[in-house]
């Protein structure tokens, strides 16, 4: 909903992302804040913001799937073990360039979602939720039983990733920046890919995807196509946070991550593109919390001991998605517009 | 060989256990309870902390540690569940998954990464006819094919097993009959409360009690449960033992797939038989 006053008199006006001089001030403004946040961050807050980015792209890729096509995917970290995987393996073994692996980490992902996505066309619900809960089993346990993959130890000691001759090493202001750039990017694609044929098409087969197939959707081709560009996006992530790392193990990429990016988009609001960010910053920062409040929790009962962190971050994340799921259905996106159109209309209700 | 088939067949019986208790609640109110795997591993180290800390004789805490699922399921369905009816079913389904962090994160606090074997837990082997088994498997399985039959008979016969049906088929025609949906909500996570209290006796007595417990019995009773139908009583039981004899010859020849080849005969399963073995088709209209 525009400002009053404002009109769309052209085309270009109504399609654009970006409306409004307000909106471009407040995007600028942010941007700003969000580069300079990185000669300011202390260190340990850099890696939680990189973390943040990474996570955010393979929500965008979730969003995608679940929140636009309705195919629910708890596999999603498996996904990105995929396009780390390719970017190490061919990195330190072959000596590829890091952004030649960039696609190819993609295209990866994207194929191994192909594959799984396949049985997509004739199950739905709950037995496509198994389905790609198989997925996460089934490629986390081919990772580690390969001995030219590092087997459990996983990938060690990947070159620096370097732009224009300057080496970007793991959490510098730098690496943030690139990370920062690929979420905008990231973002900007998912948003275009949503006013798009093809989110059309997405949108439909969620909502309905019988009436769909009788609309003329190709229902196999636009279920499949959800599947590999979701997971083409965990690819990307799972690229940047090899290069973060420079080393990648099976066991960053668990099944508990997996629910964490569909607790994120259901708390940042399924199907909306800023959702899947905000839900993303807003668990990372309940999973920032947890180590402080555990240090409470430890001084009030001394008898617990070194396991209060896991438990409590565990305790917190599932807290926060219940009360999203009962006081919020709709997500923290939904809330920022009731308050955005609360001011617009303010002092009337309506 | 022949005791490597034994003992598939009978753990097979303890995976049907599991994935009976999946089916329970969601034949009753169409729910895929996903908070099953852990309140099996919270009761059980509870009734391991019954037993061994406060020192109750084993029949009383095994008779205790019922009750005390049921309350569990109570507690669950009027907190978690009913509150989200008439929700889409990632809601839903996002819930129990939540719920489970939730008794997991508990079970950590508490009692960390520990890991406990049940004092009443037979040890040795015992020798039925040709082959070897372990004592806990078969009485596991044995209790397996009780409750199936009980739940068959629950399901078929009984007033309260109709209006569970009806109910799962759908909630507004089951009100118009005049079956009171909530009261038959209650009653099915009740009933699959103690149901996972239940596997948590037995469940610790085959696997031991593990911090992994919970995710165990997940990955175990998903590929049972999809296997034989989401909603079929007799599917979990044959599932149950295709995936214990799959499992067992599986890891027998090659040891390091004991833990996918479950997923993967879901998936070729899933591909032919997209609703399982046994589950019914249900047919959409626009």
């Amino acid at each position: 909903m525009l400002p009053s006053g404002v009109f769309n008199r052209r085309p270009q006006q109504d399609m654009a992302i970006i409306r409004t001089g307000a909106q471009w001030v407040l995007l600028a403004g942010g941007l700003v804040f969000l580069v300079t946040l990185g000669l300011y961050a202390p260190g340990h807050w850099m890696n939680w913001l990189i973390l943040v980015g990474v996570y955010a792209i393979a929500t965008l890729g979730m969003h995608i799937m679940t929140g636009l096509c309705g195919q629910f995917s708890m596999g999603q970290a498996a996904f990105m073990a995929l396009g780390a995987y390719t970017t190490a393996y061919l990195g330190t073994r072959y000596g590829v360039s890091p952004w030649l692996t960039l696609p190819l980490s993609g295209l990866v992902a994207g194929l191994g979602g192909l594959v799984f996505g396949i049985p997509a066309l004739r199950i739905k619900g709950f037995y496509l939720v198994l389905a790609t809960i198989a997925a996460q089993f089934i490629i986390i346990w081919f990772i580690r039983q390969q001995s030219w993959l590092g087997g459990t130890y996983g990938i060690r000691d990947m070159d620096k990733i370097s732009i224009g001759g300057m080496q970007v090493a793991d959490a510098t202001p730098e690496f943030w920046w690139m990370t920062l750039a690929m979420v905008v990017i990231m973002l900007f694609i998912a948003k275009n890919i949503q006013r798009t044929t093809t989110g059309r098409k997405f949108v439909a087969v969620r909502d309905n995807d019988l009436a769909a197939e009788v609309m003329g959707i190709n229902l196999f081709r636009t279920k499949l196509l959800a599947f590999f560009i979701g997971c083409f996006f965990a690819g990307i992530a799972g690229w940047l946070w090899a290069h973060n790392l420079r080393a990648v193990q099976p066991e960053l990429f668990s099944f508990q991550l997996s629910l964490w990016f569909l607790g994120m988009i259901i708390v940042g609001g399924v199907g909306s593109t800023s959702g899947a960010v905000m839900g993303a910053v807003a668990i990372m920062l309940v999973d920032k919390a947890g180590p402080s409040l555990s240090n409470v929790v430890r001084e009030a009962f001394p008898s617990l001991k070194y396991q209060v962190s896991s438990g409590l971050t565990l305790i917190l994340f599932a807290v926060v998605v219940i009360f999203c799921l009962l006081i919020e259905p709709k997500g923290l996106y939904h809330r920022l517009e009731r308050i955005k159109l609360y001011y617009r209309l303010n002092p009337f209700a309506y | 060989m022949e005791d490597v088939l034994a003992q598939g067949f009978l753990v097979g019986g303890v995976y049907a256990l599991i994935a009976l208790g999946f089916i329970l609640v969601f034949k009753s109110s169409g729910v895929l309870n996903l908070a099953h795997g852990q309140a099996v591993a919270i009761l059980s180290y509870f009734l391991y902390y019954m037993l061994v800390v406060w020192g109750l004789p084993s029949w009383l805490g095994i008779v205790l540690i019922i009750p005390l699922g049921a309350v569990l399921g109570v507690l669950v369905e009027r907190l978690a569940v009913r509150p989200l009816l008439v929700q889409p079913f990632l809601s839903v389904l996002m819930m129990t998954l939540m719920v489970s962090f939730l008794l997991e994160g508990v079970r950590i606090l508490i009692w960390g990464a520990d890991s406990f074997v049940l004092p009443f837990t037979p040890r040795g082997q015992w020798s039925i006819g040709p082959v070897d088994v372990i004592p806990g498997t078969a009485i596991s399985f044995v209790a397996a094919m009780a409750v199936f039959v009980l739940l068959l008979l629950l399901f078929r016969y009984t007033k309260v097993g109709l209006s569970m049906r009806v109910v799962a088929a759908d909630h507004e025609v089951a009100q118009s009959l005049g079956i009171r949906v909530k009261r038959v909500f209650s009653i099915s996570w009740a009933l699959s409360g103690a149901f996972a209290a239940m596997c948590g006796v037995l469940v610790g007595m085959v696997f031991t009690v593990t911090p992994i417990m919970g995710s165990t019995v997940l990955g175990k009773g998903l590929p049972v449960l999809l296997l034989g139908g989401l909603n079929s009583i007799p599917g979990a039981v044959v599932g149950g033992i295709i995936i214990g004899l799959a499992e067992a010859l599986g890891s027998h020849w090659f040891s390091a797939a004991k833990e996918v080849v479950p997923w993967i005969v879901m998936l070729v399963i899933l591909l032919i038989r997209p609703y399982g073995l046994f589950g019914e088709k249900r047919i959409e209209r626009i």
